[in-house]
């Protein structure tokens, strides 16, 4: 068990605790056209550096997080609670 | 025609057999305990945790915010579901035949679950009262420190075989003895 996870409910844990869901995609809204759908759906940048996913803390508090990691260097900036990111990009807008 | 359901635990299988005089180290198995799930309205998960806290001869174990395992080992879960549905904003489930307890104590107790757990058991990091959900063994539980050396375990109740075997393998070198606690 190397990589380990600070979840903002549960503490540091290791990556076995956690199942990762996939790039934080902005949704498009319901009446996007639908190649912005096409985008949202299939999509991804792949990039190799700093990237933010949604991983779900399966063996913790079940909750979405939002991990805001490098995947080259595996340093971690950031680990919030998926609704609270929302609300936080929310006010951003 | 009359029907009489008999009442085995799920472990009862994997006790049988062993040595029945408990060691330092010991893990017990409750028959039947009264564990009830109580999940908080949104918006109100520190007045349902309060509520919680203050009620009689039920211990409240962590799983996320806003969700907690209500645990009785002395009321009947008639009087448990009573006392968690006057909480407002609350509801719950009983879950007591979907859930296995445990107690694991003695002076290696750290040692043994060092072994089946990712987390910091040190009492400064994980101080007597504190309980989370995380991965034991294979399986998702939520342990609680109910004393300096002492912890309880709540498992799934079909996962509970193997939690149950994992833990007996990693206390083996400290001869961990395992009993259903009254027996
Ligand atoms: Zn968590």
């Amino acid at each position: 068990m190397a990589s380990l996870i600070s979840c903002p409910h549960c503490g540091t844990r290791p990556k076995e605790e956690f199942s990762i869901r996939g790039a934080v995609v902005a949704r498009p809204q319901p009446g996007a056209k639908e190649d912005a759908w096409y985008r949202y759906v299939f999509i991804r940048d792949n990039p190799k550096g700093r990237y933010q996913e949604y991983w779900h803390h399966a063996a913790g508090c079940r909750r979405f997080l939002v991990v805001d990691r490098d995947n080259l260097t595996h340093e971690v900036f950031a680990v919030t609670d998926a609704t609270e990111f929302a609300k936080n990009a929310e006010v951003a807008r | 025609m009359a029907l009489t359901l008999l009442h085995r635990h799920v472990l009862d299988d994997h006790i049988s057999g062993f040595e029945t005089n408990a060691n330092p180290n010991h893990l017990s198995v409750f028959r039947r305990p009264v564990i009830f799930s109580v999940l908080a309205k949104v918006g109100q998960e520190r007045a349902v945790g309060a509520a919680l806290e203050a009620a009689a001869d039920i211990a409240v174990r962590t799983c996320a915010p806003g969700e907690w395992l209500a645990v009785s080992q002395t009321s009947g879960s008639e009087t448990v579901a009573g006392q968690l549905s006057a909480i407002v904003d609350a509801s719950s489930v009983d879950q007591s035949d979907g859930k296995v307890l445990l107690t694991v104590s003695g002076p290696s107790v750290r040692k043994i679950l060092a072994k089946c757990v990712a987390v910091d058991l040190h009492p400064d990091a994980f101080a007597d009262g504190h309980s989370t959900n995380m991965l034991i063994g294979h399986v998702t539980g939520n342990l609680a420190r109910t004393g300096a050396d002492r912890f309880e375990i709540i498992v799934p109740r079909s996962f509970a075989g193997s939690v149950f075997e994992e833990l007996m393998e990693m206390g083996r070198e400290f001869a961990l003895t395992a009993a259903f606690a009254g027996d």
